[in-house]
C-alpha cells in the first residue's frame, strides 16, 4: 500500500493522479494512436449552405497517386448504412416534457454519415477520400468533382421560423420542427394586466462552439477473422458510441469495441457520435486496413457540434413593491441542419424563472432547423441562456422601477421554507440556502464597497460596473449507470465504470470515494472507463451526471464489498458476521484485537474452498442503478468590469462565485471546474460567436483567427467559494459542479457591463459585447449593416 | 528525399523528410514523440510549443528541414531521470491542468517565459506572456498560479529550464 | 501543404541565384505567416528559399542618427534590444506586441514587411518613422514601399536586407487588438520627428496609411488638442465581422489623440 500520510478521503484537495502522464507528454490522445498499415482519410465537405448534389465524379480523385478509395453517399446507400440514431426527443423523468401544442408529431431529421442527395450546411460531409497519406488524400479531395445545384438557405434563428423561409427539409411542414407551450396563459395574462411594471427583453444567446483544445480524431481497424471493429477515439461516453456505431452499420453492438484513452476536452460538443467515427469504421472494412482521420481546427469549426443559439422574447411583470407577478414569452432554439438534440431548449425552458418566486408563467418554445451545423448541449445546455434572460429582466426591472438590484433579488428569491418548490414549468427544486449563498457572494465580492471603486475608476477615465446573478442548474442526463469494484489481493482496487473521463479528474475523485468507504488510498485505486470490452454499461460524462451517478453506484458496490467481505472475514476470524465492523480497510471483531485486512479477505475469497457461490472467487461487487431524479446546483456570481468609454473595450476586473455543490468530494477540482466554467461563460458574453453570413450561409468565424477564444489576459484571478448544503434528492447529498461556472456567467457579465455604461442611457447590450457593440450602445448607434449579427 | 538531422532531448536523430514536413510532424510521426500536440492550424493555440536552440517556438509553423543541426527540447525531455521539473511539479501542485491537451505547450511556454522574464513573475506578466497558449478547461487561473510558483521554485534549482539554456 | 524543395543558402547571392533559377520560388523568413497559409493550401511554390541561414541579415546597429535592423532579426530580439529601447522605445514596444512571445521568437521584421499584411504592426512603425527599406538592389522609402493589400514595391528578385529607422524625438505605438487573432483592428504610430510629425495607421484599411491632416496640424502645434475630433474618412477602411469601417474610423481618431498625448 502506498504512503497514506496524505489523506485522500472525501473533502480533501487531493492532487490529481492523472497529472503525471500529461505533464511528461505521455498522455494518449486520439491522434496519438496509430496502427500498422493504416490509411488516412480526408473528408470532402460541402462548400455550400444548401444545395442539391447532382452528381459526384471520382475518376480524377482515384487517379491521384496514393489514393485508395473514395466513398460517397451513394456507396453508403448501397451498403445499407442507416441514419445515425440521434435521440433528440429522449427525455428524463424529472424534465419538463415538450410536445407540439397542436398534437402533431415532432419532426426529426434523418442524418446519414455522408450527405445523400442534398447538403444542408457548410461543412456537411459529402465524400471520404482514403489514401496512403494525408497529403495524398487532400490532393484527392481537391480533385473530386461535385456538381451542386445551389439552393436558397437560411441560418438565422428567427428568420428560419418564418413561414416563407427557405425550407431546410422538404419532408417537414416548415422549419419549425417543435412548437410547444408550457404554463398557464390565462393566469399569466391576468397577472400582467394588474402589473405596476412590465419589462421586456428581445435577445439572442448567440451561437458558439466548444473548441476543445484537442481536435477530434479516430482510427479504426476491422478484424476479418472475428468480424469485429475496434475504434480508437474519444467521446462523451464509450458505451453509447459503441451502440451508435453498431446501429448505423447494422451489426450487433458486441461486434464493435470502442477504446478511449485521454480526451482533450468535451464540454458537450464532443458528447455524441460523429459521422467521421462511423466512416472510419465502414472504410476500414472496405479498405481491408485500418483507417485514420484527424480533424484540423478549421475543419472542426464547420463540423463540430455547436451550442446555444436561442432567440428569446421575454417579459416580466412586477407589482409596485417589486414582487414578481408573472413572466411570459417565446423561446426559439436553432437545432441546425439536423435535429441532433432538443435538450438545450427543453432544459432551459424548465428553469426559465430560475430560483425566484414567479406565480404565473406562460412560454412558447420552438425548435427550428436551419442551414447551419447542428447544435447539441454545450456546457450547461440551455441554462446559461435562460438565466441570462432572467437576470437581465431583473436588472431592467430594477432600473425601471428604481429598485436596488440586490434588494429586488432578495425580495423574490425563494426562501428555504418554500422548498421544495415546483415552478410554473413543472420543475421541482430540491432544497438549498439561496439567500445565504447570495449574501456570501455579495460579501466576498465587497458589493457594499463598490461605489468607491466606481469613483476611483472614473478618475482613471474608466467606467466601472458591477453585476450580480443568481442561478439554478438542472442536472439530469442519462439515468443508467453501473460500477464494478474488484479488490485484488495484491493491494489494488479496480473500479470499472461507464462515466468517462474528459479532464474532470475522475481518476482521483472517484478514488477518493473508495478511500472514504473502503479505506484504501487513492493511489491504489485504478479507474477503468474507456474500453467497452470491459465497460459494458454506462452513460458517459454529461449533464452534471459524472460524480452524481458514479457516487451512487460506487457507494452501493462498496457497501456490497463490505457486506461480502464481512461474511468472508467471519469465516476467517471464526465469529459471527454481526460481530464484525469494517474500518479503514480492516474487518474487526468488535471488542477484540482480532482483525483481518480487506486485501487478505480478497485473497481468502479465492482460496477458501467452502465459501458460498456468491463469495467464492474474487472479492468484487457490482451496482447498476437507474436514477431518474434531477439535481439542482445553485449559487450566485458577481462580476466587476471596467469599460473604456471612448473605445468600448471591456475588462473583467473582478469575478466572484459561490456555488453550492451539496457535498464537496475534492474542492481543488471543484474550484478548477468553476474557473473553467466561468471562462467559457464570460467568453460567450464578451468574445465568442459562430458568425454565419446571412446571404450565403458561409461560416465567417472558421478559424482561431476569427473565432475569439478567451486568453489568460482576458481575466483576473477569480474568487470562488463553495457552499455545501446536501441535496435532498441525492442519497449522498451531491450536487454537480461542472456546469456551475458557466450557467450564471453570461448574465452576470452583461449585467456588469450594462451597469458600467448605464449613465449613457444604455439598458442592454447583446452578446458578444465586443468593443464596437459597447461603443455603439454608449453612443446610441444601430448595429452596422456590414456585420451579420441578426438573431 | 532530403535527410534532416537534429538533437532531440539530447539524442541525435535523423530521418528522411519532405520539404513540407513540419517540425511537429517530424516529432510526432517520425520520432513518435506524441507529447507535442497540434491544436490548431493558424498558430494561435500553442499546443505544439517546443524549444528550438533554447527558445520557445511553435513547431507547427517551422519546417523540419529548417531545424537541421538544431537542438530541440520537447515536453518528453523536461523531466530528468523521471523526476518532474519544478515547473511540471508546480502545475501538478496547483491543479494547472484538466484535460491535459494544452499542458505540454503551456509548460514549454512557461519555461521560455522564465528564460525571458526571470523567476519573479507577477500575475500581469504571466497573463500577458501566455498570449500564445490557449486553454479551454482551466480559465487560466491555476495555470497562472502554477507558472508563478514554478518560476519561483526554479530559482536556485539546479534543473535548467531546458537542456540548452 | 503542397510539397516544395527546401533550400537554405548561406548568403544573399546564393539566395538570389536560387530564386532566379527556380520556377515558382518563394523566400522564407520566419515563416509565421507563410507556413500557416501554405498549410491551408492558399499558395503553391516549387521551392522555398530559407533566409534563416544568412548571418549578415541578422542584427541591430546604430548608424548615425538612425537604427539599422537586419531583415532576419526576430521580433523578440528587437523588443529586448538595449539599443532599440534606448533610441526608439516605441519600436521595441511595437515589436513586443506582435503575435505572441513564441511567434516573436521566430518571426522577423523583413518577413513582416515583405508580407504587408493589412493588420500587421511593423508597417505602422516603418511608415510612422519614415524608415528606409534596404534591399539587395536599392533603398526604398517607406512611403513608396507599401502598395496595398499584401502588395509591396519589391521586385521579384529583390531581398530586403535591412530597415533603417531615423531616431525620432519621441514616438508611440498604440494598438486595438482584434480579439481572436490579436492582429491590429487599428494600430496607430505617432512620431515626433525633428522636422515635424508622422502619423501612420495599420489595421484600419487594406494597407498602412498616413494621416496627413493630423500630421499637418501637429506640425503647427504638437498637442492633442489639434487632433481632437479628427475626422477619418471611412471610404477606404475595412469592414469585417470584427469591426465596421465606422468604428475603425472612430478608433483611429481617438487613438491618434491618445498617442499624441503620450508623445507630448
Amino acid at each position: 500500500m502506498s504512503d497514506s500520510a496524505i489523506s485522500t478521503r472525501i473533502g480533501e484537495p487531493v492532487r490529481r493522479k492523472e497529472d503525471l502522464h500529461f505533464l511528461t507528454g505521455k498522455g494518449v490522445f486520439s491522434d496519438d494512436v496509430s496502427l500498422p498499415r493504416q490509411a488516412y482519410a480526408v473528408i470532402a465537405r460541402s462548400p455550400h449552405a444548401h444545395a442539391r448534389i447532382r452528381g459526384i465524379k471520382t475518376a480524377a480523385t482515384l487517379a491521384v497517386p496514393g489514393v485508395v478509395m473514395v466513398l460517397s453517399g451513394d456507396d453508403l446507400r448501397a451498403d445499407g448504412l442507416k441514419p445515425i440514431a440521434h435521440m433528440p426527443t429522449s427525455t428524463h423523468h424529472a424534465e419538463t416534457a415538450l410536445v407540439n401544442s397542436d398534437g402533431s408529431e415532432i419532426f426529426t431529421a434523418p442524418r446519414y454519415a455522408l450527405a445523400i442527395d442534398k447538403v444542408r450546411n457548410v461543412g456537411e460531409a459529402v465524400a471520404m477520400i482514403i489514401a496512403d497519406s494525408v497529403a495524398a488524400a487532400k490532393d484527392g479531395a481537391e480533385a473530386l468533382e461535385v456538381d451542386y445545384e445551389i439552393l436558397p438557405s437560411v441560418t438565422a434563428t428567427v428568420a428560419a421560423a418564418e413561414p416563407d423561409a427557405p425550407r431546410v427539409w422538404d419532408e417537414a411542414r416548415s422549419n419549425v420542427c417543435m412548437d410547444a407551450q408550457v404554463g398557464d396563459p390565462e393566469a399569466t395574462e391576468t397577472a400582467f394586466a394588474s402589473a405596476a411594471h412590465v419589462v421586456k427583453l428581445e435577445t439572442w444567446a448567440q451561437r458558439v462552439t466548444g473548441v476543445t483544445m484537442e481536435p477530434r480524431a479516430a482510427v479504426c481497424e476491422f478484424d476479418a477473422a472475428t468480424q469485429r471493429y475496434t475504434l480508437y477515439t474519444a467521446s462523451g461516453g464509450a458505451v453509447r458510441l459503441k451502440e451508435d456505431v453498431a446501429h448505423v452499420l447494422g451489426i450487433a453492438s458486441k461486434a464493435v469495441r470502442v477504446v478511449m484513452e485521454d480526451m482533450g476536452g468535451n464540454f458537450g460538443t464532443r458528447g455524441e457520435v460523429y459521422p467521421e467515427f462511423i466512416l472510419v469504421a465502414w472504410a476500414a472494412r472496405r479498405a481491408g486496413r485500418p483507417v485514420k482521420w484527424t480533424c484540423e481546427r478549421s475543419e472542426a469549426f464547420v463540423s463540430d457540434y455547436q451550442g446555444r443559439d436561442l432567440a428569446v422574447t421575454a417579459e416580466l411583470a412586477l407589482d409596485a413593491q417589486g414582487n414578481f407577478l408573472a413572466m411570459r414569452g417565446s423561446n426559439i432554439g436553432n437545432a441546425g441542419s439536423h435535429t441532433v438534440s432538443f435538450a438545450p431548449l427543453k432544459k432551459g425552458l424548465g428553469i426559465m424563472s430560475s430560483i425566484y418566486r414567479v406565480p404565473a408563467a406562460h412560454f412558447r418554445a420552438r425548435s427550428v432547423v436551419s442551414n447551419t451545423m447542428s447544435t447539441r448541449p454545450y456546457r450547461s445546455a440551455g441554462r446559461p441562456e435562460v438565466i441570462y434572460v432572467m437576470e437581465r429582466l431583473i436588472d431592467l426591472a430594477a432600473r425601471k422601477g428604481n429598485f436596488d438590484r440586490a434588494e429586488i433579488r432578495r425580495r423574490n428569491l425563494l426562501s428555504e421554507a418554500e422548498l421544495p418548490y415546483t415552478n410554473q414549468f413543472h420543475m421541482t427544486y430540491d432544497n438549498g440556502a439561496y439567500h445565504k449563498v447570495m449574501e456570501e457572494a455579495l460579501t466576498l465580492a465587497n458589493w457594499q464597497g463598490f461605489e468607491r471603486r466606481r469613483i476611483d475608476a472614473r478618475k482613471r477615465g474608466k467606467r466601472r460596473g458591477i453585476g450580480v446573478a443568481n442561478y439554478v442548474d438542472t442536472s439530469t442526463g442519462a439515468p443508467r449507470e453501473r460500477a464494478e469494484i474488484i479488490v485484488h489481493p495484491e493491494g489494488k482496487i479496480d473500479v470499472v465504470i461507464g462515466v468517462t473521463e474528459n479532464g474532470q479528474g475522475h481518476e482521483t475523485s472517484f478514488a477518493q470515494l473508495i478511500t472514504e468507504w473502503l479505506g484504501v488510498p487513492a493511489d491504489d485505486v485504478r479507474l477503468i472507463d474507456g474500453d467497452t470490452d470491459i465497460v459494458k454499461v454506462g452513460g458517459g460524462a454529461h449533464g452534471g451526471r459524472g460524480m452524481r451517478m458514479a457516487s451512487l453506484v460506487i457507494w452501493n458496490a462498496s457497501k456490497q464489498i463490505i457486506e461480502k467481505g464481512t461474511r468472508i472475514a467471519a469465516r476467517m476470524l471464526e465469529c459471527d458476521p454481526s460481530s464484525i465492523r469494517f474500518d479503514s480497510a480492516r474487518f474487526i471483531v468488535e471488542g477484540t484485537q482480532r482483525t483481518v485486512g480487506l486485501f487478505e479477505v480478497a485473497a481468502a475469497a479465492g482460496q477458501l474452498k467452502d465459501l458460498p457461490d456468491d463469495l467464492h472467487g474474487s472479492l468484487s461487487a457490482c451496482s447498476e442503478e437507474i436514477h431518474h431524479v434531477a439535481s439542482f446546483p445553485y449559487g450566485t456570481h458577481v462580476c466587476e468590469v471596467e469599460v473604456d468609454p471612448e473605445l468600448g473595450i471591456v475588462d473583467i476586473v473582478g469575478y466572484t462565485a459561490v456555488d453550492d455543490v451539496g457535498r464537496a468530494i475534492n474542492p481543488l477540482l471543484i474550484h478548477g471546474q468553476v474557473h473553467g466554467g466561468i471562462a467559457q461563460g464570460a467568453g460567450q458574453a464578451l468574445l465568442e460567436q459562430c458568425h454565419y453570413e446571412s446571404e450565403t450561409g458561409q461560416l465567417l468565424s472558421g478559424s482561431l483567427m476569427d473565432y475569439a477564444l478567451p486568453r489568460a489576459d482576458n481575466f483576473p484571478f477569480f474568487k470562488t467559494g463553495i457552499s455545501e448544503v446536501p441535496s435532498t434528492t441525492h442519497p449522498l447529498g451531491i450536487r454537480p459542479a461542472g456546469e456551475s461556472g458557466t450557467t450564471p456567467a453570461l448574465g452576470v457579465v452583461v449585467n456588469a457591463v450594462v451597469d458600467a455604461v448605464a449613465e449613457f442611457g444604455v439598458r442592454h447590450i447583446e452578446m458578444p459585447m465586443t468593443p464596437e457593440r459597447v461603443w455603439r450602445a454608449i453612443n446610441g448607434k444601430q448595429p452596422p449593416s456590414s456585420v451579420s449579427t441578426s438573431r | 528525399m532530403p535527410v534532416v538531422s537534429m538533437t532531440v532531448n539530447g539524442n541525435s536523430v535523423s530521418g528522411e523528410v519532405e520539404g513540407r514536413t513540419l517540425l511537429v510532424q517530424f516529432l510526432r510521426e517520425h520520432l513518435r514523440l506524441t507529447g507535442t500536440h497540434v491544436g490548431c492550424d493558424t498558430s494561435q493555440c500553442g499546443c505544439c510549443t517546443v524549444h528550438i536552440d533554447g527558445k520557445g517556438m511553435k513547431s507547427c509553423s517551422v519546417l523540419a528541414l529548417a531545424c537541421n543541426g538544431s537542438s530541440i527540447t520537447t515536453i518528453e525531455g523536461v523531466a530528468v531521470d523521471g523526476k518532474l521539473h519544478p515547473m511540471q511539479q508546480a502545475f501538478h501542485e496547483h491543479h494547472g491542468l484538466q484535460c491535459g491537451f494544452c499542458t505540454p505547450g503551456m509548460i514549454m511556454s512557461a519555461l521560455d517565459m522564465v528564460r525571458r522574464k526571470g523567476n519573479d513573475l507577477d500575475e500581469h506578466t504571466v497573463r500577458e506572456q501566455l498570449e500564445g497558449n490557449l486553454c479551454r478547461c482551466t480559465g487560466y487561473h491555476n495555470i497562472v498560479k502554477a507558472i508563478q510558483a514554478g518560476a519561483a521554485a526554479m530559482k536556485g534549482d539546479a534543473t535548467p529550464a531546458t537542456q540548452h539554456d | 501543404m503542397y510539397d516544395f524543395e527546401y533550400h537554405r543558402p548561406a548568403n544573399v547571392e546564393d539566395a538570389l541565384k536560387l530564386i532566379g533559377e527556380r520556377g515558382e520560388a518563394k523566400l522564407l523568413a520566419g515563416g509565421m505567416s507563410l507556413l500557416p497559409s501554405l498549410k491551408m493550401r492558399l499558395a503553391r511554390y516549387s521551392d522555398l528559399v530559407d533566409l534563416g541561414g544568412i548571418a549578415e541579415l541578422n542584427g541591430i546597429r546604430r548608424d548615425g542618427n538612425a537604427l539599422v535592423i537586419g531583415a532576419m532579426t526576430p521580433h523578440a530580439v528587437v523588443a529586448a534590444s538595449p539599443e532599440v529601447n534606448s533610441t526608439i522605445p516605441a519600436l521595441a514596444s511595437l515589436a513586443n506586441g506582435i503575435g505572441d512571445p513564441l511567434v516573436r521568437n521566430r518571426g522577423t521584421i523583413g518577413g513582416s514587411i515583405a508580407n504587408s499584411d493589412p493588420a500587421a504592426d511593423y508597417p505602422a512603425g516603418v511608415v510612422g518613422l519614415g524608415a528606409t527599406i534596404i534591399t539587395n538592389q536599392r533603398e526604398i522609402e517607406a512611403d513608396e514601399f507599401f502598395l496595398g493589400l499584401f502588395d509591396t514595391a519589391l521586385a521579384p528578385r529583390e531581398i530586403i536586407t535591412a530597415v533603417r529607422f531615423p531616431i525620432p524625438r519621441k514616438a508611440v505605438y498604440l494598438k486595438l487588438r482584434q480579439q481572436a487573432s490579436r492582429f491590429a483592428v487599428v494600430g496607430v504610430f505617432v512620431a515626433r520627428m525633428g522636422n515635424g510629425a508622422r502619423v501612420a495607421v495599420t489595421g484600419a484599411g487594406p494597407s498602412v496609411f498616413r494621416v496627413k491632416d493630423a500630421e499637418a496640424a501637429l506640425a503647427r502645434k504638437f498637442d492633442a488638442s489639434v487632433v481632437k475630433g479628427l475626422q477619418i474618412k471611412q471610404d477606404n477602411l475595412s469592414s469585417d465581422i470584427h469591426a465596421s469601417a465606422e468604428y475603425r474610423a472612430h478608433c483611429t481618431s481617438v487613438m491618434i489623440g491618445r498617442a499624441v498625448t503620450a508623445v507630448s
